[in-house]
């Protein structure tokens, strides 16, 4: 007989269900099953209904996130094996964000974060595409090659009891953005960004929970690129005060 | 049908993951920094009410209470400091064309900046004593 693992998966059916609720599933074991594998063999072999988002079962894509017993996790990136020396494996919807249908989340708030930070560069004065690329060094883009990794997953997010409070604030993987492209030698939007950056729901926001970091599949370290932008913040305060003192306009 | 699930976050998210535990406990270290402040303003208030009040609350200084609430900020604030040291490197990244310092000289930096500080004040008191015994 086939070694089985259960499963406890997180259900809600807007048509039927007023709250989420829990339903167990039987899955054989095998030491190479992912999470995202044991829901596919469930869709596909035990319950149909069941809805959850997938793609590149490899760690690219960032559609997968789901939460692992109270862990913001990549399905396709998290296995069984791992859950061994537990009773069951729960899988829910992400922390955080409005579900739409049983694993799969609305995740729309924290995409127009994104878009709120100009992720692009910004130039002051755009070069024809006659002149070609705009050069960099290995070393200048070292400074900003780690927070470029993000694959918009949203797992930050799930992890991030601020933004739990407040949707508003623009959250790890934002901010983050805006600091790759702060940090990019070829950009020259810092000032722009500025403004997020210093807002209400920009860096201020952050309290350093650092549980952001973390849990991201990728390494991005979304908490030290926020922290960094507390610096920027720091050094734009004080020079917009030196220079109201001077008598100068502060922008 | 579009009737989206709204999760609000739960009055005890912070008890639910020992990631945020241990954030609230490094949080927690105000607290017993708070208490010692207010027993510190206490004293600089029975200061200035004489020296008989002063001294009394010296004398009350001595509880086992006060003792404890004492070794209770020192490592809480040891705890504090130690945590924060090491996170530091993270966020005060020095790399520039002209300039770069690594992330293991920044926080030596700082732990011997915080060494010298505390060191200093301590040598401070010991020879404010010294003074005060020789009058």
């Amino acid at each position: 007989m086939t070694e089985t693992v259960t499963v406890r998966v997180q259900r809600y059916r807007p048509e039927e269900d007023t709250a989420p609720w829990e339903q167990s599933f039987e899955v054989p074991y095998s030491e190479d099953l992912s999470i995202l594998d044991a829901l596919n063999q469930i869709k596909d072999q035990q319950d149909p209904t069941l809805s959850h988002r997938w793609s590149c079962r490899m760690a690219i894509c960032g559609s997968c996130g789901v939460m692992v017993n109270n862990e913001p996790k990549l399905s396709c990136k998290t296995f069984l094996r791992d859950y061994r020396e537990q009773a069951a494996v729960t899988v829910r919807a992400l922390d955080n964000f409005p579900i739409e249908r049983d694993l799969v989340s609305d995740i729309s708030g924290f995409i127009d974060h994104l878009e709120t930070v100009q992720p692009w560069l910004i130039r002051s004065e755009e070069q024809p595409v006659s002149a070609g690329a705009y050069p960099q060094t290995p070393e200048q883009m070292q400074r900003y090659a780690a927070f470029s990794q993000c694959i918009n997953c949203g797992l930050c997010y799930a992890a991030c009891p601020q933004f739990g409070r407040d949707p508003a604030f623009l959250g790890p993987g934002a901010l983050a953005l805006a600091q790759r492209y702060n940090l990019d030698s070829r950009d020259e939007g810092a000032a722009q960004r500025m403004q997020w950056l210093n807002a209400g729901e920009g860096v201020w926001s952050c309290t350093f929970v650092g549980y952001c970091s973390e849990v991201c599949p990728k390494d991005v370290d979304p908490a030290a690129a926020i922290n960094r932008g507390k610096v920027a913040s720091d050094i734009n305060y004080a020079v917009n005060l030196l220079n109201i003192l001077r008598g100068k306009d502060d922008a | 049908m579009h009737k989206p699930y709204i999760q609000r976050q739960r009055a005890d998210w912070w008890l639910r993951n020992p990631a945020y535990r241990r954030y609230m406990l490094r949080e927690a270290t105000a607290l017993p920094l708070f208490l010692y402040t207010l027993l510190l303003m206490s004293g600089l208030f029975q200061f200035t009410r004489g020296e008989a009040a002063f001294l009394q609350w010296l004398e009350m200084l001595r509880s086992p209470w006060l003792l404890a609430l004492h070794g209770l900020a020192l490592a809480a604030a040891l705890f504090h400091a130690v945590t924060w040291i090491a996170l530091v490197p993270k966020i005060l990244v020095i790399d520039t064309d002209r300039l770069r310092v690594s992330p293991a000289a920044v926080k030596l930096a700082h732990q011997v900046g915080a060494v010298v500080c505390n060191a200093g004040l301590l040598l401070l008191a010991v020879l404010l004593l010294r003074a005060a015994a020789g009058n």
